[in-house]
């Protein structure tokens, strides 16, 4: 039953997902038009996610670059069995914004450049408002994220929005908001499957 | 749910949030290795939430220059792989060429080598037939030498045999070295004989036959040759004969006298 549920939130995204599919292997097949499509439709939303993760525009967009360097020479590796093309080129910038989070060069980098009063530091909190992507269809479903985000526990969507944004381990997550390891560990279970749940609630 | 059940669902939210340690992910991993396929769909989903959490986030407009340098670099790329093509071409064709070439000289080569095989096993059979040839000729002139030597003597007898009823046109001629106890025996018109055979030749003194050793004729159309050694008598009459006796000769004459000569 659950399954139907999942399967109908995912019928929103399958519209763009076969896009998605042809693009990626038109880049597989090396045409840049279909790198600059691909671009087009994603740009903002992975410059946002990056954005919020690395705080930094410069290295947010020397990063896009390089997400979308990588999507271009490693198309082929996609695999659509084990997922939507949004998933995997949403993976792919989300973890690649984790790892340079994480470089000791970027570390670096921040505690000598960083500062509220620098244009370049973007400050970014998890958007409660209307999404203005230009996508119908993601647009409408970022609404959805964004309400199945609020009705998590404030508890559970503070692990969240630290693993997710800060790219922070469980342990480093207990340690920081001093709660056991086993409570964190199952905040975000519980939490991840709350929001399965949720998303599946609205497709219906 | 069972308890690996729950812990299968607790590393499986924190890894698509990317919050497992190294240790727990490669624990993880293990676990996605022998995972149900109600688990594998977890996961799955678990990845699509994930993803989807990207879309709470407000989207930023990155500058134009990103979109300029990404698309510089894949129309670079593109004009790298065809100039990477254009140059593979010829290096293609190259090869081919190069096969080809070392097909014909290989081929070339082995049948240079058959013609010099074949070259060689004829001038090995020519070497042959020369050797036999000289050794032949060699024999042939030790013989003539060796006759020369009898021909050269002062003192010779010369003893001529005719052919008798068995064989009447033979013809045989002696010419006796009797200081050196040599003889040179010539015979024509004797007809050829089987290997069992052997001619003899006798000098008969006193109606006693002394055998002066055996010959065979092998060729009839040619006369033939012998020196025999050891005829040392100091006779000055007697006679020679030649009769057909079995291969090795005989102590006495068995067989038919094919020719007869008296001392004069």
């Amino acid at each position: 039953m659950l399954y139907f549920f999942i399967s109908l939130a995912g019928q929103y995204l399958v519209k763009n997902d076969k896009r998605d599919r042809a693009l990626l292997r038109r880049i597989v097949a090396k045409e840049p038009q279909a790198l600059g499509e691909l671009y087009d439709h994603y740009n903002k939303l992975l410059f946002g996610l990056i954005l919020s993760i690395l705080k930094k525009r410069t290295e947010a967009e020397d990063l896009l670059q390089e997400v979308f360097t990588l999507i271009w020479e490693k198309a082929y590796q996609f695999d659509a069995q084990s997922g939507s093309g949004y998933t995997w080129i949403c993976t792919i910038a989300r973890n690649k914004a984790i790892d340079r989070l994480r470089s000791k060069v970027y570390k670096e980098q921040k505690k000598q450049s960083s500062s509220l009063d620098d244009d370049d530091v973007h400050i970014t909190l998890y958007s409660t408002e209307r999404n203005p992507l230009e996508d119908t269809i993601l647009n409408e479903r970022a609404a959805k994220v964004t309400q199945a985000m609020k009705q998590l526990s404030d508890k559970q969507r503070q692990v969240i929005q630290v693993a997710y944004f800060e790219g922070k381990s469980q342990s480093e997550i207990s340690e920081e908001l001093d709660v056991p390891l086993g409570t964190i560990k199952t905040r975000m279970r519980d939490a991840m499957i709350k929001l399965r749940t949720l998303l599946a609630d609205e497709a219906e | 749910m069972s308890e690996a059940e729950n812990r299968f669902e607790e590393y499986c939210a924190a890894s698509v949030l990317g919050a497992l340690s190294a240790q727990e992910e490669q624990e993880f991993a293990i676990m996605l290795e022998n995972a149900t396929e109600t688990q594998i769909l977890f996961h799955n989903e678990m990845k699509e939430i994930a993803a989807e959490l990207a879309l709470g986030v407000s989207p930023e407009a990155p500058s134009r220059s990103v979109r300029d340098e990404l698309m510089a670099m894949a129309w670079a790329s593109i004009e790298r792989k065809k100039q990477a093509t254009i140059f593979s071409i010829p290096v293609s064709r190259f090869s081919i060429a190069a096969s080809f070439v070392l097909l014909l000289t290989s081929l070339g080569l082995f049948f240079y080598s058959q013609g010099l095989t074949d070259d060689l096993e004829s001038k090995d059979a020519l070497i042959s037939e020369q050797t036999s040839r000289i050794e032949l000729l060699e024999t042939e002139v030790e013989r003539k030498e060796a006759l020369l030597t009898i021909l050269e003597a002062r003192d010779v007898d010369l003893i001529l045999m005719d052919g008798l009823d068995v064989n009447p046109e033979g013809y045989g001629k002696v010419v006796w070295d009797k200081s050196n106890g040599r003889a040179l025996l010539q015979v024509a018109n004797l007809p050829e004989i089987p290997t069992t055979r052997d001619y003899q030749l006798w000098f008969i003194l006193d109606n006693q036959p002394i055998s002066a050793g055996v010959f065979a004729v092998r060729d009839s159309e040619r006369d033939d040759f012998f020196t025999i050694e050891n005829l040392a008598n100091d006779a000055n009459q007697g006679a020679f004969a030649v009769s057909l006796e079995p291969s090795g000769g005989s102590q006495q004459p068995t067989g038919d006298i094919f020719m007869l000569g008296a001392m004069n």
